[in-house]
């Protein structure tokens, strides 16, 4: 267990939600703990992001993309999911627990899904101890 | 020199005198015999001191990019060099038909770290019979087994074989077996979270940033690393914490379907630390994943470049 709000990093493909009033909770009302990275596409998301917001003291990161066939560069999401994914498990290797990153790909029916998937992650995580591997600049100092 | 020495050396100045190639990349005798240093032949008079051993520890293919694609360049290769040659063509560093390979059925390489830490650094001379290890001192000479002093991706190298050499010159080995790198996998992913952490920060943390295992690989060839990169700075690149970790995950990540376990990253290091075991885990994944093995045939494109919409049931919804 951990004694503070898990810090999340969210890394939000700019065309995933369909729903105005998702998009502008995102954009106005993240709650403090979560750290919102807009990128034009999950394909644009470089596996240095993610290895950045884990070194710099992310509990966890969510990614959030377009379904399959929906995304508005055709096929940005394919060649991001078999790369994160992988790299998700590759930090679970060296000991990030695989499910410190998670994805979640949004249709164009979701609504209110991503601050469900936020909640459910957040709880989640908070379940979890305190993520020490690889995290080098907590606080501001390092290791 | 050996049987196979002079039989490679014949063939190499066929080929240079035949002007067949205009280069060709092999082996030359250097002050330590634990070191054999790369070599690159234009002349067959350069010859004399052509050598070939199992303490010929680079992986060749690393050389090619280097090169114009119009350049027609002869290599000795061992199977994992071969299957660089290979991707090397998928990934188009170079055209197949500029490049002439003379394949050698591989016994294994020494591993120079394993020889020194037994035997010191003494030695006057390093020599082999097919099972055997002779190390010469000054006054004495000392046999050991050659499975003993193998570099780990040799003791499981799965395809010791040139796959697709252009003249091969010896006897072809078995396949090795496949499950040793995947046993090995299996074994480290069974540690828990906290060990296989451990075991990661205690080899990153003795890392000097010197790159010589980037330079020793045959697909770090980008004319400009992450970390090099000044605008915008990707990583740390000074010794610290965060830099070392940083340049492990990432060098090893930007091979994943793209290496050849030759393991030459490795036997490159000075500070003899241990890397295989990340590329091998994500080797492991792209043969479980997507049935690829990098450089098996030299059309193939690696997983990160071949997704299509047959994906669509990888995603979780
Ligand atoms: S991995 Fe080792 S045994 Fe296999 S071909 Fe390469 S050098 Fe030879
Ligand atoms: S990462 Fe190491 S084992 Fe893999 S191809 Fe490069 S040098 Fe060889
Ligand atoms: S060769 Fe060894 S010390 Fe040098 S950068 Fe690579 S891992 Fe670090």
């Amino acid at each position: 267990m951990i004694d503070h709000k898990p810090k999340i990093i969210l890394f939000q493909c700019q065309w995933c939600l369909y729903s105005a009033e998702d998009q502008t909770w995102v954009d106005t009302q993240l709650p403090v703990n979560i750290h919102l990275v807009k990128v034009p596409c999950t394909g644009r998301i470089n596996t240095l992001y993610v290895l950045n917001a884990v070194q710099g003291g992310a509990d966890g990161v969510m990614i959030s993309g377009c379904l399959p066939e929906q995304c508005h560069f055709k096929e940005g999401n394919l060649g991001a999911r078999r790369q994160l994914d992988q790299f998700a498990d590759f930090l679970d290797h060296i000991g990030y627990e695989r499910n410190r990153v998670r994805f979640t790909w949004l249709d164009l029916q979701d609504r209110g899904r991503i601050q469900r998937d936020l909640a459910q992650f957040e709880a989640d995580l908070t379940k979890m101890p305190k993520s020490e591997a690889l995290a080098t600049r907590v606080g501001g100092h390092h290791d | 020199m050996t049987d196979l020495e002079s039989k490679l050396t014949a063939e190499i100045a066929n080929l240079l005198d035949d002007k067949k190639v205009d280069v060709f990349i092999a082996f030359k005798k250097a002050e330590s015999p634990l070191h054999p240093q790369p070599a690159f032949f234009t002349e067959s008079n350069q010859l004399g001191d052509f050598v070939y051993n199992s303490l010929c520890q680079n992986n060749l293919a690393a050389f090619i990019p280097r090169y114009p694609l119009s350049a027609r360049i002869g290599m000795v290769v061992r199977g994992c060099e071969n299957r660089a040659v290979n991707h090397l063509v998928v990934e188009k560093q170079h055209a197949r038909e500029n490049i002439f390979m003379i394949g050698v059925p591989c016994e294994g390489l020494v591993d120079w770290h394993k020889l020194v830490n037994r035997f010191g650094e003494e030695m006057i001379a390093v020599d082999e019979a097919k099972d055997e290890i002779m190390i010469s001192y000054r006054d004495r000479q000392i046999r050991a087994p050659r499975q003993e002093l193998l570099h780990d991706s040799c003791l499981r190298c799965v395809h010791p074989n040139p796959l697709s050499a252009d003249v091969t010159i010896g006897e072809l080995k078995p396949e090795g077996d496949p499950t040793l790198a995947r046993t090995e996998v299996a074994a480290f992913s069974a540690l828990d979270n906290a060990a296989r952490h451990a075991w990661f920060r205690k080899e990153a943390e003795r890392c000097i940033r010197c790159y010589a295992c980037r330079e020793a690989c045959p697909m770090c060839y980008c004319t400009e690393c992450f970390v090099d990169h000044g605008v915008p700075r990707w990583t740390e690149s000074t010794v610290s914490p965060a830099g070392m970790r940083a340049w492990h995950i990432v060098r090893a990540f930007h091979q994943a379907g793209r290496c050849v376990s030759c393991g030459a990253c490795e036997r490159a290091c000075p500070m003899d630390i241990k890397m295989t075991y990340l590329t091998e885990k994500l080797n492991e994944d792209m043969r479980t994943k997507y049935q690829f093995e990098c450089g098996m045939d030299d059309k193939t494109q690696p997983p990160f470049a071949a997704f299509n919409l047959d994906d669509k049931n990888r995603f979780e919804l």
